[in-house]
């Protein structure tokens, strides 16, 4: 149960910074810090595992139910549970999200969260095949969501078919936004009562999590054949995702992948929809949470390690088609990156 | 992760439940002389905030910001790009871009003059937040338990109509259960909810050899148990049941639950609305069974 790879790099981090005990900390939220030495699902409210210098792993939480699945005790009191865990010097992973109620309990902790980030980031072989299997679980998710899609069919039902669909295929989670309609769509949401229809452009990106690893995939699609302008905008997404996948290799710094994107977008005179007033990230790390940094922003100075795994999406709103979402999930090898999806690279249609 | 059906039904919660709920907010500040309460809320904790305005982030933080004498205003972590859909599901009519949740709350509080400020449940803060804002503005708890102490009218239907989606549709799906992998039943229990307007879900399930969890790929067996924690519009039931149809037993070791809270529940309490679930021992295997109830004035209610 103990991910003992990392819990090699724990110590080691844990000798290097002089801290006496480390706690992973999760909740219902996030529970990836708590998952990246622990990779159990726990469901109660608190989780924390909590290392010692010499290596020794305790865990505690909340709920009965779960201190059977981590072999941990369970605490009526959080705070003081942790409290009487540890002494010394304490740093937290994931202190930032954690009750202050908590932290104060602890005493004057220090936060590792960059720290075991970093080390979260590249992934071990076991890490790298679980994303595959995620990886071709978002592809066969993908086929069954332009499967389903009809005109007269709400957004909130074909949510429901696709979180159907993949909970049946093993799927642990699901990070799922979608949107529809044409010009007027600013960007993704949760699923509304809105019905599709003949000419409209769906978006989604889905991110199915396996055994704690999520990957994602962003696609478009129209109902009935896509116009002109919808193909245009498909054309600068599709060589703007490619720029950022040719890009992509160790040594590079993700501002970089970010800028190579978006100058597809101001080569086409786009420019401007390049900004935070129309898109959020042109992609970003991808793990046991299904948003991790680093952001592929232009102003994030982060520089690409091997065995990184992300998202390169140069999501964004554009006049020509409204937003449109288009990506794929990157391994980083030792000279460039391979994509892990195989979905086809088009402007789907039905 | 909320990915259901986020709506505001105006039939199922009329506006003025809002102006009830924060006249209730308001006259707590008068009596504390406070000029505003603050309520946080993410993806996790998102009841308190969705109380007040019906706002529910789907993803990201917020802080919705209740004034004495002004409407209620959220500090969004979310884009702009979505403000027309909050707003279309919410109350809200003022949204504030707020990439860093403190540094805009103390804005708002130099601009209104506020020196101190209530805070729902203070030292539930995340601690990023919690620093920033208390080394900024006086901030006093106000106990979200003084404010929220039961459900009211509408909160209780919905309560209601949750507990009975989870109690009809198991009962429909559970006989089926047999010979299923248990990925293949909560996938059918998943596309049933969702479809029926669920807005978040979590499904665990056991052949009886330890407490339920996630599915692992396991073919369900005879004596196999699901629980159900369901959330509708807000609002959370959670129901466990057994293929074996034990329902009752003089043996049964019991467990409760506060749903009052946001997701998944303080174990070993029990709130207004609560879950009672137990375990027993059948030839060997653990069964699990267990509903949501309201603990009312007049005693205690299965919902």
């Amino acid at each position: 149960m103990v991910n003992q790879h990392r819990l090699a790099q724990l110590t080691g981090l844990m000798r290097e910074r002089g801290w006496d005990h480390l706690i992973l900390y999760g909740h219902a939220w996030r529970k990836d810090h708590f998952r990246c030495l622990v990779n159990v699902s726990f469901s109660g409210t608190h989780a924390a595992a909590i290392v010692s210098r010499s290596g020794d792993v305790r865990c505690i939480v909340t709920d009965p139910w779960d201190a059977e699945a981590v072999n941990g005790t369970v605490v009526d009191d959080f705070a003081k549970g942790l409290k009487a865990a540890v002494s010394g010097s304490v740093a937290i992973a994931g202190m930032e999200l954690m009750e202050a109620r908590f932290v104060h309990a602890v005493g004057s902790p220090v936060s590792a969260t960059l720290d075991v980030e970093e080390l979260r980031r590249i992934k071990s072989a076991d890490e790298i095949a679980k994303l595959q299997r995620a990886c071709e679980l978002a592809d066969r998710g993908y086929q069954y969501f332009a499967q389903v899609i009809a005109p007269g069919m709400a957004e909130y039902e074909l949510v429901a078919e696709v979180e159907g669909f993949l909970k049946s295929s093993g799927a642990e989670d699901n990070f799922m936004l979608i949107a529809s309609g044409g010009t007027e769509v600013t960007g993704m949401k949760p699923p509304t009562e809105r019905r599709f229809k003949l000419g409209d452009s769906v978006t989604t990106e889905l991110t199915p999590q396996v055994d704690g690893y999520y990957a994602q995939i962003c696609r478009t699609l129209v109902l009935g054949e896509p116009n002109p302008k919808q193909r245009e905008a498909f054309g600068i997404f599709a060589e703007a995702q490619k720029a950022a996948e040719d890009f992509l290799k160790p040594g590079v710094n993700i501002a970089d992948v970010a800028r190579v994107q978006n100058d597809v977008f101001r080569k086409y005179g786009y420019g401007e929809y390049t900004g935070p007033k129309y898109t959020r990230v042109r992609g970003h790390n991808l793990g046991l949470h299904p948003d991790e940094n680093p952001y592929v922003l232009e102003d994030v100075n982060y520089v690409v390690k091997k065995d990184m795994v992300i998202i390169a999406h140069p999501n964004t709103y554009l006049p020509l088609s409204g937003y449109m979402v288009f990506g794929d999930t990157l391994l980083v090898t030792a000279d460039g990156c391979t994509c892990l999806n195989t979905t086809e690279r088009k402007l789907f249609r039905k | 992760m909320k990915r259901g059906w986020i709506t505001w039904d105006k039939s199922e919660l009329p506006p003025e439940a809002f102006g009830s709920r924060l006249a209730i907010a308001r006259n707590a500040l008068a009596a504390q002389n406070l000029p505003a309460l603050v309520v946080y809320s993410d993806l996790w904790k998102s009841n308190h905030g969705r109380f007040f305005s019906n706002f529910m982030p789907y993803f990201n933080r917020g802080l919705l910001v209740i004034p004495r004498e002004e409407k209620p205003v959220l500090l969004c972590g979310l884009s702009p790009r979505v403000y027309p859909w909050i707003k279309s599901v919410t109350i809200l009519e003022e949204i504030l871009p707020s990439p860093n949740l403190p540094q805009r709350l103390l804005q708002v509080c130099s601009e209104k003059a506020w020196k101190k400020i209530g805070v729902f449940d203070l030292d539930q803060l995340p601690f990023d937040l919690y620093t920033p804002i208390c080394a900024g503005v006086e901030c006093v708890d106000v106990p979200s338990r003084s404010i929220r102490p039961a459900p009211d009218k509408w909160e209780l239907a919905m309560y209601r109509r949750a507990a009975d989606m989870v109690r009809k549709s198991l009962d429909e799906e559970m006989p089926a259960g047999v010979g299923l992998v248990d990925h293949e039943f909560v996938g059918r229990l998943e596309r049933k909810f969702r479809l029926a307007g669920a807005e978040d879900l979590v499904i665990l399930v056991t052949n009886g050899q330890a407490p339920p969890a996630p599915a692992k790929g396991a073919k369900l067996t005879a004596e196999f148990s699901v629980s159900v924690a369901l959330e509708y519009r807000g609002h959370w039931v959670k129901s466990i049941r057994n293929a074996a149809g034990i329902a009752s037993d003089s043996s049964a070791v019991a467990f409760g639950e506060d749903l009052s809270g946001p997701y998944p529940f303080d174990a070993n309490k029990t709130g207004p609305i609560f879950v009672s679930h137990a375990e027993v021992r059948d030839h060997g295997r653990r069964v699990f069974f267990g509903d949501t109830y309201l603990n009312a004035q007049n005693g205690i209610e299965a919902l």
